[in-house]
């Protein structure tokens, strides 16, 4: 499967968010999120500006049968704005840390987004026509002084250029004290949950108002607190499931039919620490960066600071599969820890028949694991190897032992080069790639041939 | 450090192999344990430090930094005994004195500290916010209701006695018998320079258990708003 994954680049001018190549880019410009829709249609990025970036994939066109699958810019908006919070005088960021889509349900997309605090439910639709012909208001929209309309005239609609329009439709504040760092749009449709560093709350998607705790970890004294929640995420089709993941390294799986407070885990998925790797940071580099549940719901996917590992709902005491990332940092963690990257956040994400897994490292370096052929790759999202259609080449990180050439050095790995959030598409092998302010798109190359 | 080997050309590649395989490539991993852990405790107290400057930093972030903290000082507890006799050594020039060391505790200690004269409008702003959060809380105010020797009962400290420590240090300190460590110790710069506010939160001893709690509990207390 893995020698299939020969990646195709997009049109990446078209992708990236840069004015300008190479134009230095600002902290705004960040990329913090991305995230495709269900269908693949769809693919939204967030960034540290609060804004909101939705491409869409071009429909196959007669002439250019190979254009199919490129991704264009479909609308552009500011989901989050700067706030102060006056109560407690704390700023809070505009910077978009999740976003999720709504399964579709009509002609409009819906989505959640969110900072650190507040959550927004956008709603994305299209308009094609306008309705002309209204002799009941002026051009400017007043209405007229009746006793001059004299005939009854029915509005046409009429072609126009398509135009996408997005509003915010409802805005869930004040409901988290800590930093969200998650969302998760249940599979009933009518609820989501938020997760922050000591809680999870649970909301309809039409209620703003009022929302209900389900998991709360906050210690009645904080000197106590020795553990946070990092990720959570409903299971994709038992609406009443949910797992969320800790900065000890352990995942629970916890069941809303058995409390209204799901403080009481259902189960607990947890490895015993291996003593021979025992170091200062075990406990920093154990904890959980994110966690997904697999399509089809039977493993969960979870990402640590060095590795990534699949569980089986079915077996609590291991994960049937680890991963080694990028084991070469093992000896160089307290570098690492000097300089703040042992707290880097990376993301892990599922291909769509859940075979595959991928999850990002530093120099721009990107993971793939073929969970069937145990075979691996490691890529690169870089302005220089990724021309359109050119294909990429798996990289090496050199370590120890003899050199190859093109090989990199463990020492000259760019640590500032990191790429925390990735997405697969649902069905296809398209991948999207978040590298600081830059949007990689790749494709399978045998995929994009047969179209 | 990392960025050391970045513009590396070919013809220093040898030298590249060369220390990956003699192992001096990681500094931490040349020195001896007991600094080596010195190091990461030192590491731990400044970000924890400079935590307390943000207006809301990261929960996860300092609930790692804390219970690594934890765990070290569980370590240093266990063997205290013989870790005071073979006290850490430390370079002449490491540049911490007791001046600064009594002013990082004074700051960490009481909101509102008074000491030297020198003080700085930034430490005095971010102390000052740091309270200013409590009181709007109107939470328990930890602070000021608890000894802060209660809070951490459990840990002995009586050994580390300060009298103790000071007729230790009071020896003229002989060099480390690595002789890396100097150059190694440069490679954290903020571990043992001085920083330039003139707030040394450089911990070189058990000595200072009291004032590692305090940081501790204070990185945490921060979070206590509901």
């Amino acid at each position: 499967m893995l020698n299939t994954i020969q990646v195709l680049c997009s049109d990446i001018t078209t992708l990236s968010l840069e004015a300008k190549q190479f134009a230095s880019y600002t902290e705004a410009d960040i990329i913090s999120t991305v995230e495709f829709n269900q269908t693949g249609e769809l693919l939204a990025t967030g960034d540290k500006g609060g804004r909101v970036v939705i491409f869409q994939r071009e429909p196959e066109s007669k002439n250019e049968p190979n254009c199919q699958g490129e991704y264009n810019v479909y609308s552009t908006f500011q989901s989050h704005e700067p706030e102060f919070d006056y109560l407690k005088s704390l700023e809070i960021e505009e910077k978009i840390n999740k976003i999720r889509w709504l399964p579709q349900q009509n002609a409009a997309h819906f989505l959640l987004s969110t900072n650190d605090k507040t959550i927004k439910l956008w709603k994305v639709s299209e308009r094609d026509k306008r309705p002309e012909g209204y002799n009941l208001k002026d051009e400017e929209g007043r209405l007229k002084d009746l006793s001059t309309v004299t005939s009854l005239q029915v509005p046409v609609l009429k072609p126009m250029d398509l135009m996408v329009e997005v509003s915010p439709r409802r805005i869930f504040a004040n409901a988290h004290t800590y930093h969200v760092n998650s969302i998760s749009v249940n599979s009933d449709c009518e609820t989501y949950m938020s997760a922050d560093d000591l809680r999870i709350n649970l909301w309809h998607l039409a209620i703003t108002d009022r929302s209900f705790n389900i998991v709360d970890i906050k210690p009645a004294n904080m000197e106590d607190l020795t553990e946070v929640i990092t990720a959570a995420e409903f299971h994709p089709y038992h609406c009443n499931l949910f797992v969320y993941s800790s900065s000890k390294g352990t995942l629970r799986l916890c069941d809303m039919r058995a409390s209204a407070l799901c403080d009481k885990h259902s189960k607990l998925f947890e490895e015993p620490e291996d003593p021979s790797n025992r170091s200062f940071f075990s406990e920093i580099i154990s904890s959980i960066s994110d966690v997904k549940f697999s399509h089809s719901g039977r493993y969960l996917l979870t990402r640590d600071y060095l590795t990534v590992k699949v569980w089986d709902l079915n077996m609590e005491n291991k994960p049937i599969e680890t991963y080694q990332v990028h084991d070469y940092l093992r000896s160089k963690l307290c570098s690492l820890y000097e300089n703040d990257c042992i707290f880097d956040k990376f993301e892990c994400a599922w291909n769509g028949t859940d075979s595959v897994i991928m999850t990002g490292a530093y120099n721009n370096f990107f993971r793939m694991f073929d969970r069937n052929t145990k075979r691996d790759v490691t890529l690169e999202a870089s302005r220089e190897s990724s021309k359109p259609r050119a294909v990429l080449k798996p990289r090496r990180v050199c370590t120890g032992g003899k050199r190859r050439k093109d090989d990199i050095s463990v020492d000259s790995l760019d640590f500032t080069k990191k790429i925390l959030h990735t997405a697969w598409h649902p069905a296809e092998n398209i991948i999207a790639i978040a590298a600081t302010n830059n949007l990689y798109i790749f494709q399978d190359k045998v995929n994009s041939e047969v179209h | 450090m990392l960025s050391r080997g970045v513009k590396r050309k070919l013809e220093d590649d040898e030298e590249i192999m060369a220390a990956e395989t003699s192992g001096a490539f990681d500094s931490s991993s040349s020195l001896p344990y007991p600094q080596q852990r010195q190091l990461v405790l030192n590491m731990c107290l400044s970000k924890l430090q400079s935590c307390h400057m943000k207006v809301e930093p990261s929960l996860h972030r300092s609930v790692l930094l804390a219970n690594t903290l934890r765990q070290i000082q569980e370590e240093m507890r266990q063997e205290g005994g013989d870790l005071l006799l073979e006290s850490p050594v430390y370079p002449n020039n490491s540049s911490v004195t007791d001046n600064t060391m009594s002013s990082s505790l004074c700051f960490s200690s009481s909101p509102s500290y008074e000491n030297d004269g020198d003080e700085q409008p930034v430490d005095s702003r971010s102390s000052d916010s740091l309270f200013g959060s409590f009181e709007i809380s109107n939470s328990t105010s930890y602070l000021t209701d608890l000894a802060l020797d209660d809070i951490f009962e459990d840990i002995d400290t009586s050994m580390y006695d300060s009298s103790d420590f000071s007729t230790v240090m009071s020896f003229p300190v002989p060099r480390s018998p690595v002789s890396s460590s100097e150059d190694t110790m440069k490679s954290f710069p903020t571990c043992i320079s001085p920083s330039s506010n003139g707030i040394q939160i450089c911990i070189t001893d058990l000595n200072d258990l009291d004032h590692i709690m305090e940081i501790l509990f204070f990185g945490i207390s921060q979070f206590s708003l509901t």
